[in-house]
C-alpha cells in the first residue's frame, strides 16, 4: 500500500471507504431518481458501526453498491468504494464474486427466505466454502457443522442434514450468520438482522453477532432502523437521510449529544417511543428525483436558516466526530 | 410421514374419485337422449324386437340398479361390450389405448425438450433472442388450434414437400409382435429396425403438433417461476456470498423450478392420455380420444364410460406419480 506523501496520516487506513456515491435508477436514457446522493461513509478495522436511519434514506441501497449487487435498474452514477484499499467500483464481476465471503460478507433480513429451501442447510454452507477454498467435499461439510455449532445451534451435526423449513427464526438466523461468517470476511455487512424476531430472540442474535465479530477481529456495518440496537451493540453509529450521511461519530456521543439537528429528531421519536406518546417528525422524507440544492432536512428542521438553502452541507469534522450541518 | 402410507391413502382417495367419476358419467349417459336398442335392432325392427333387446340390455332397469350392475361388473374387470364394434370394451381399449398412450409420451418428452431449457433461458435473459423466441412460439402454440397446426404440418411436409409419409395409422410397414402394444417399443424388443421406422415416422407430426400446443403454456410458466426464483432471497443471499452463477441456476435454482413445473407437465399428460380428440381425427389415428368420440355418436355406452373412466385414472395415476416424486425431492413435503 502507498502511503501519501502529501500529509503523514499516523492512522491506518478505514477498513471501507465510501466517498461521494451517488446512485441512479435510469428509466431510459434518463436519470429517474436518485436515492443515493454522496453517501460518506468509513468503517475502520474490527470495529462495529451501525448505520441509522428511516425506511428509504438508503441504508440498504448502500449495503447493495458495497457488494456490487444494486438493484435492476439502479447504477452508480459517481464515487468511491474502496475497500482495503481496492476500489470495488468498476471491478470485474470475477472479481467482486471473489472478494464476497472472504472479504465482504452480507446476511439479509429474513433469515429463513435466506436459505434455499431445496438444499441442506450445511449443505450451503458448504458450497460456500469450498467456493472460496481448496477444501474437498468432507472438510467443508466438517467446518460447517463446526460453525453451525459455533453459532450456538444445537446438535449441529444432526441440524446440518436439515432443512431451513425444520429451522427456528432464531436458528435460521444462526445458520444464515453461520454462512456469512464461514469464509472468515473481514467485514461482515447485517441488514436489519433482527427484524421479525421476538424481543428475546433478538437480543440473542445480536449478542452472537457481536461475539463472532469481534472474535474474528472483522469490522461491522449493521445496518437499523433502531437506534437501541445501534446503541447497544455499535462503537459508532452514521446516521442516514435522504441518500446522505448527516452525522457519524462514536455512538455513545452521537446517541447523547447529537450535533445534526435530524440526529435529535430521530433520536425524539424513539424517546417518545418509549414514553407511550408518539412523535412524529413534522412534514415528510423529500422524494429524491433531482440532485440536492440545499441540505435535504431544512424543511423540516427547528434550526433551520438561510445559510440552510446556499447548497448541501458537507460532512465536517467537528471535535469526536463528522457533521453535515452548517449550524453545528 | 412414511411414503408407503402416504401412498396407500392416496390409492384410496383415487378409488373413492374412481367411483364419483363412474357415477356422474353412467348417469350423464343415461340421460343422453337415443336408446342404444334402436341403433342395435335398425330402424325396420318392429316394437317387441326393440323391448327384447332394451330388456337385454337392462335398460328397462331403473337407473340406480343400471348402475349396480355396471359396478358389479366394473369389479370383476369387464367394462361392457360395445354392440358397435361387437367387441369387449377391454378388447377395443387393449388395441387402442396403448396408441394414445405412446404419442401422448411422445409428444409430452418433445414438449418437455423444447419448452422447459427455453423458459429458463429466456428467464435469465430478459430482452434477449431467447426471450423473444420464446414469447413468439409460446404465443404461436397457445392460440393455434390443434387440428389447425396439424393440418398445417401435413399440407408443408407431406402434400409439399413430401418429407412425411402419408397420415394413415400407426404404421405403413410392419405390424411388429405385440408385447407391450406400443409399436415402437415393440419393434425395438424385436430388434425390427424398418418396423420402428416405419412405426416412428408416422408419430413425429402428431408429435410435433401436441408438442408445440401443450408446451407453448410450459414455456411461460417455466420463465414466470424461474424468474421468480432469480429474484428470491435466497438465490440473493447465495449471489453475495460468491457463489458462481452456474451453481446458482443449475443448483440453487433449477430445483425449486422443477417441482412446479413438473406439476404442470404432470397435467399436460394427463391430458394426453385421455386422448386427443381431433389431432388423432387429423392423421388418422386410432387413439382412444377418436374411439370415445364416435362411440358418442352412436349412443354406444360402454365405450364411452370406459373412455371417461379411463381418462381419469390416468389423471389420478400420473398426479400420484408426480406426487411421488415431489415427495422425494421437496423436502418440505416430507415432514
Amino acid at each position: 500500500m502507498t502511503g501519501n506523501p502529501a500529509s503523514p496520516v499516523t492512522e491506518t487506513p478505514p477498513l471501507l471507504n465510501i466517498e461521494n456515491l451517488t446512485v441512479g435508477f435510469r428509466t431510459g436514457r434518463e436519470v429517474a431518481s436518485m436515492p443515493l446522493q454522496g453517501v460518506n461513509l468509513r468503517v475502520p478495522r474490527a470495529t462495529r458501526m451501525s448505520l441509522v436511519g428511516e425506511s428509504g434514506s438508503g441504508k440498504s441501497l448502500t449495503a447493495s453498491a458495497v457488494i456490487g449487487m444494486l438493484p435492476g435498474g439502479a447504477e452508480i452514477l459517481r464515487g468511491s468504494i474502496r475497500l482495503d484499499g481496492e476500489e470495488l467500483i468498476g471491478a470485474s464481476k470475477q472479481r467482486l464474486r471473489d472478494l464476497r465471503g472472504p472479504q465482504i460478507a452480507i446476511m439479509f433480513q429474513n433469515p429463513r427466505a435466506s436459505l434455499n429451501p431445496v438444499l441442506t442447510v450445511g449443505g450451503q454452507i458448504a458450497e460456500v466454502i469450498r467456493t472460496h477454498s481448496d477444501a474437498g467435499r468432507r472438510e467443508s461439510h466438517h467446518r460447517a457443522i463446526d460453525l453451525l455449532d459455533q453459532m450456538g445451534v444445537p446438535d449441529a451435526r444432526r441440524q446440518a442434514g436439515d432443512y431451513v423449513h425444520q429451522y427456528s427464526g432464531g436458528m435460521a438466523q444462526r445458520a444464515a450468520l453461520a454462512m456469512a461468517l464461514s469464509c472468515q470476511p473481514d467485514l461482515l455487512i447485517a441488514d436489519e438482522p433482527t427484524t421479525g424476531l421476538d424481543a428475546t430472540l433478538q437480543q440473542q442474535v445480536l449478542e452472537l453477532v457481536v461475539e463472532q465479530v469481534s472474535d474474528r477481529g472483522a469490522s461491522l456495518l449493521l445496518i437499523t432502523h433502531d437506534i437501541a440496537i445501534a446503541r447497544q451493540t455499535c462503537e459508532r453509529t452514521a446516521v442516514m437521510y435522504a441518500g446522505r450521511v448527516m452525522e457519524s461519530g462514536p455512538t455513545a456521543s452521537v446517541t447523547s449529544s447529537p450535533a445534526n439537528p435530524y440526529t435529535t429528531a430521530l433520536l425524539r421519536a424513539f424517546a417518545t417511543v418509549d414514553e407511550g406518546r408518539m412523535y412524529a417528525i413534522p412534514g415528510t422524507v423529500p422524494t429524491l428525483l433531482d440532485p440536492l440544492a440545499e441540505c435535504p432536512f431544512a424543511d423540516r428542521c427547528p434550526n433551520a436558516a438561510e445559510e440552510c438553502r446556499d447548497g448541501v452541507p458537507e460532512l465536517r469534522t467537528i471535535a469526536d466526530r463528522e457533521v453535515a450541518c452548517v449550524k453545528a | 410421514m412414511h411414503l408407503a402410507v402416504y401412498v396407500l391413502r392416496r390409492l384410496a382417495y383415487m378409488l373413492v374419485a374412481l367411483f364419483g367419476v363412474s357415477l356422474v358419467a353412467f348417469v350423464v349417459t343415461r340421460l343422453l337422449p337415443g336408446n342404444p336398442a334402436y341403433m342395435i335392432v335398425g330402424v325396420m325392427a318392429d316394437e317387441s324386437t326393440v323391448i327384447a333387446v332394451t330388456e337385454r340390455l337392462g335398460l328397462n332397469l331403473p337407473i340406480h340398479e343400471q348402475y349396480f350392475r355396471y359396478i358389479q361388473q366394473l369389479a370383476s374387470g369387464d367394462l361392457g361390450d360395445s354392440w358397435r364394434t361387437r367387441n369387449p370394451v377391454t378388447t377395443d381399449i387393449g388395441a387402442r389405448w396403448p396408441a394414445t398412450i405412446e404419442l401422448g409420451s411422445a409428444a409430452l418428452i418433445l414438449a418437455l425438450a423444447w419448452s422447459v431449457p427455453l423458459g429458463i433461458v429466456s428467464a435469465l435473459r430478459r430482452r434477449s433472442f431467447s426471450d423473444r423466441l420464446a414469447n413468439a412460439l409460446s404465443g404461436f402454440g397457445v392460440s393455434i388450434p390443434e387440428f389447425f397446426l396439424g393440418m398445417i404440418l401435413l399440407l408443408v411436409f407431406f402434400a409439399t414437400l413430401e418429407w412425411a409419409p402419408p397420415a394413415l395409422g400407426r404404421t405403413l410397414g410392419d405390424v411388429p409382435p405385440h408385447t407391450t402394444g406400443f409399436y415402437t417399443v415393440d419393434a425395438i424388443l424385436a430388434g425390427d429396425w424398418e418396423a420402428f421406422k416405419a412405426a416412428a415416422v408416422q408419430m413425429i407430426l402428431p408429435a410435433v403438433t401436441l408438442a408445440v400446443t401443450v408446451g407453448a403454456p410450459m414455456v411461460r410458466v417455466t420463465r414466470g417461476f424461474m424468474r421468480e426464483t432469480m429474484a428470491s432471497h435466497h438465490i440473493r443471499s447465495a449471489r453475495a456470498l460468491g457463489v458462481p452463477e452456474r451453481s446458482i441456476v443449475l443448483r440453487h435454482a433449477l430445483p425449486n423450478v422443477l417441482l412446479p413445473v413438473s406439476t404442470m407437465g404432470a397435467i399436460m399428460y394427463g391430458y394426453l392420455l385421455g386422448g386427443t380428440v381431433l389431432v388423432e381425427f387429423v392423421f388418422a389415428r386410432p387413439g382412444i380420444g377418436k374411439y370415445a368420440i364416435d362411440s358418442i355418436s352412436e349412443s354406444d355406452f360402454a365405450p364411452v364410460l370406459a373412455a371417461v373412466l379411463l381418462s381419469a385414472l390416468s389423471y389420478l395415476v400420473v398426479y400420484l406419480i408426480m406426487d411421488i416424486l415431489h415427495f422425494v425431492i421437496d423436502p418440505r413435503t416430507r415432514t
